[in-house]
């Protein structure tokens, strides 16, 4: 039935039945009623009301269940059901349509979220593999730093079982972690950024060390807030890094820096500066021989566990740099009582100990258990007071130097064959050093010794010089004197007796200037070595210097009966003195003039090649003594029976002075004096 | 009359000793150089040689070796004006050595000590 027409006909029947009562109220009012009209009406007004009630009844069936099937509907959408039964509401009315609408939303509805599901489904499975597939530790914590949730990656490697992990806090897990993850864990809970730290250092309970870079992200699950640590492992990585950088560095420390001290300082400072590379403590012993001991030389590690938490919260295991530097400083304060307790104790070289069968056989001493351990001795076991530790030799070019002890007394981190690896590199380096350092020494001793010995030498034969200088300046002047002296006494003796002979006296007086201008030309030449005269340096020609000499001394040689002969090559110029290359030639000439008997020859020659100009004097004579030959440039050292000795004193300051040099040889006949100016 | 020779490149001084000398009353004989000198000795006799070091073609000290191998006896003075070689040991084999002065007292005061002694 059509719910319209119901509802036109359900007001029809209420007029009318009205219509009815108030019909059969006026009639029984006028009396003017008789029976039958009265039973019509009652008739007629109980049909209404029955028809009425009916109507009631039929409209309240029809429309309570199609309401109940529209409220149905909305049940089953609030619990997420969108696909309806299939029987549908017939009719045109309006609930039939709004029920129509609500199944065709419930299709789309059920679409979308089908095909939403898929999607998750997909995501979800891509983000298993993931997470799966990740090399990462992950870690969720809540806000008291309590663990909720680890992988499994993070399980294996901290070798530990869920039950041991959930719900206890990050300090129940690890005995160190790099203060800045404390700090970022703090921090993420007011900021809710996420952050990543790099290289941070966290060591378990049970001795696991791992460096990660960790990303720490903040996320709401189960209306709770936690944190989400993912540590990607780079331990290995930075271990590889850190190696290389150090002793890179350690290098160049090394070449830059010649202070022993610092060397070794920095050596075992690298040795023990990385928190999760290297070692706690290490201690440097070295033999000494002279005393039969091994002695401690230098120590570097903390003194506490809190120093060393310290330190390790300190560094970045990987800033080399500032790790040597503060190696380079050695004003460490950590680390006071083990200075002085290694650098107060020595071991006897004669007993046999791990220390001394390292020195002896060069090999590394790996102590796992130095409590159980045969070969630690009581005395050794105190000094280490760890139980495991290791020991390796410092070898230098075949001789052990002594040995360096490594342990990890604080964090008991066992040692692996990684650091023994690094602590056998670093004490080759170490032991390179030392051996340096000490051949160093030992010739800079030597030198010293050396150049004591020297200066005696230079010493002595200044004297010597000064006592030839002083012998031939007397011998020169005191010639002349005598001669001067004597004649004066003569005309004095004449005077005296008065038998005055002017051609005597003229004679004396002659012979008293003479030698007396002999005197002025031996000061002037001595005067001339002693005094610096005015360089004058210019292009020269030098074959004209020396046909210039060679015509100023013509008539000599001809007068001597020797031949002059020049062969003189085309030279390049060069810069210098005139007058000085002049006085060269001159004394060069005068010198193999003096040297060659008569019909002998002196030859000049001049040549080049690509850096100097060569002049070459050889001549007849009887060359050079042997014992002369390192002597004649000497000033004051003369073979000639006159003069001071200091021509070839002069040409040998005046060749200096133009940066030449001047050599001299014998030939078979004669010597060879080879003059070379370097081209300018 | 003594006779003395004078060993002496130097023309002056010779000459000087010469004169000074035959004042005093010996006959003097003059050489140039050590060579000379050896020559001399080889051909006459002489009471007494003075000897200068420094000299020409053959020194004094050379001259000394070869004058003695000649004639052992001959009184032989050292006259230079060097004053170190007092001390080298070939001039030890020499009767004296005096380093030259303008006085000539020394060396007369020596010839007549070594001339006296031998005759």
């Amino acid at each position: 039935m059509d719910e319209r027409k119901l509802q036109l006909f359900a007001p029809v029947i209420l007029i009318l039945t009205i219509i009815t009562s108030i019909s059969i109220t006026i009639m029984l009012y006028l009396q003017k009623t008789n029976i039958i009209m009265i039973v019509l009406s009652c008739i007629l007004s109980a049909t209404l009301i029955t028809l009425l009630i009916i109507f009631r009844l039929i409209h309240k069936v029809f429309f309570t269940n199609n309401i109940r099937k529209i409220l149905s509907v909305v049940d089953n959408f609030k619990k997420g059901i969108f696909v309806q039964p299939s029987n549908e509401i017939k009719g045109n009315d309006l609930l039939s349509k709004m029920y129509g609408e609500l199944l065709i939303a419930s299709r789309h509805l059920d679409n979308i979220i089908k095909s939403q599901k898929n999607e998750i489904d997909k995501f979800r499975e891509l983000y298993n593999n993931m997470m799966f597939s990740m090399n990462a530790y992950i870690m969720a914590l809540d806000f008291n730093n309590k663990i909720i949730f680890t992988n499994e990656l993070f399980l294996n490697k901290f070798q530990l079982s869920p039950s041991e992990v959930n719900g206890k806090n990050l300090s129940d897990i690890f005995y160190f972690l790099t203060g800045t993850v404390l700090q970022a864990i703090e921090e993420i809970k007011s900021t809710h950024e996420s952050i990543i730290l790099e290289k941070a250092h966290l060591i378990s309970h049970n001795r696991i060390s791992i460096i990660a870079d960790i990303k720490l992200s903040f996320m709401i699950s189960n209306n709770e807030p936690q944190i989400i640590m993912v540590m990607d492992d780079v331990t290995s990585k930075t271990k590889r890094d850190y190696q290389i950088s150090l002793i890179t560095r350690l290098s160049e420390t090394i070449q830059k820096d010649d202070a022993l001290d610092h060397i070794l300082r920095t050596i075992l400072t690298a040795v023990t500066s990385g928190t999760g590379l290297g070692f706690n403590r290490a201690m440097l012993f070295l033999r000494d021989d002279k005393n039969n001991i091994l002695y401690g030389r230098m120590s570097v590690g903390p003194d506490t566990l809190d120093e060393a938490f310290s330190i390790w919260s300190s560094l970045n295991p990987l800033k080399g740099k500032e790790i040597l530097s503060r190696g380079i400083n050695g004003d460490d304060v950590h680390g006071r009582l083990l200075k002085e307790k290694v650098e107060s104790t020595s071991f006897d070289l004669n007993e046999d100990t791990i220390f001394t069968q390292t020195l002896q056989s060069g090999e590394t001493i790996h102590i796992t258990d130095a409590l159980h351990d045969q070969r630690v001795n009581d005395e050794i076991k105190n000094f280490i007071d760890v139980n495991e530790f290791v020991i390796v030799p410092l070898i230098a070019l075949n001789k052990i130097i002594g040995i360096l002890i490594a342990d990890n007394k604080f964090n008991q981190m066992p040692i692996t064959q990684d650091s023994v690896d690094l602590l056998t590199v670093f004490a080759y380096q170490a032991a390179l050093s030392i051996e340096t350092y000490n051949n160093l020494e030992l010739l800079k001793k030597e030198m010293e010794k050396i150049r004591h010995r020297q200066e005696a030498i230079v010493e002595s034969e200044k004297l010597a010089a000064i006592g030839r200088i002083a012998s031939h300046i007397a011998h020169e002047i005191r010639n002349p004197l005598v001669t001067v002296g004597g004649y004066s006494r003569r005309i004095l003796q004449t005077a005296n007796a008065q038998q005055i002979d002017i051609q005597k006296i003229k004679k004396a007086a002659q012979i008293i200037m003479t030698e007396t201008e002999r005197l002025e030309k031996i000061l002037a030449n001595v005067m001339d070595f002693t005094r610096p005269s005015p360089f004058l340096l210019r292009f020269n020609n030098i074959n004209e210097i020396i046909d210039d000499t060679a015509s100023l001394l013509s008539n000599l040689f001809q007068e001597r009966r020797v031949e002059l002969s020049l062969q003189l090559q085309e030279v390049p110029l060069i810069k210098s003195d005139f007058n000085q290359m002049k006085q060269v030639m001159l004394n060069l000439l005068q010198n193999a003039l003096d040297a060659t008997p008569p019909y002998g020859i002196v030859e000049v020659k001049t040549y080049s090649d690509d850096k100097k100009v060569y002049i070459e004097v050889s001549d007849t004579g009887s060359g050079i003594v042997e014992e002369d030959i390192y002597r004649i440039f000497e000033p004051f050292y003369t073979t000639k029976t006159t003069g001071v000795g200091l021509g070839l004193a002069i040409v040998k300051k005046i060749i200096s002075d133009h940066n030449g040099d001047i050599k001299v040889i014998n030939k078979e006949r004669g010597a060879v004096f080879t003059i070379s100016i370097p081209l300018p | 009359m003594k006779k003395i020779l004078i060993v002496e490149d130097e023309q002056h001084q010779r000459e000087l000793y010469a004169m000074e000398l035959q004042e005093e009353g010996y006959e003097v004989d003059q050489a140039t150089n050590g060579k000379e000198a050896v020559d001399k000795v080889k051909a006459n006799k002489y009471d007494c040689v003075i000897l200068d070091i420094r000299m020409p073609e053959m020194d004094g000290i050379e001259a000394l070796g070869k004058i003695l191998s000649r004639d052992k006896k001959v009184p032989i003075i050292i006259y230079t004006a060097y004053s170190n070689y007092k001390s080298n040991f070939m001039t030890w084999t020499a009767d004296a050595y005096i380093t030259k002065s303008s006085n000539l007292k020394e060396l007369k005061d020596k010839i007549k000590e070594l001339v006296s002694t031998r005759s």
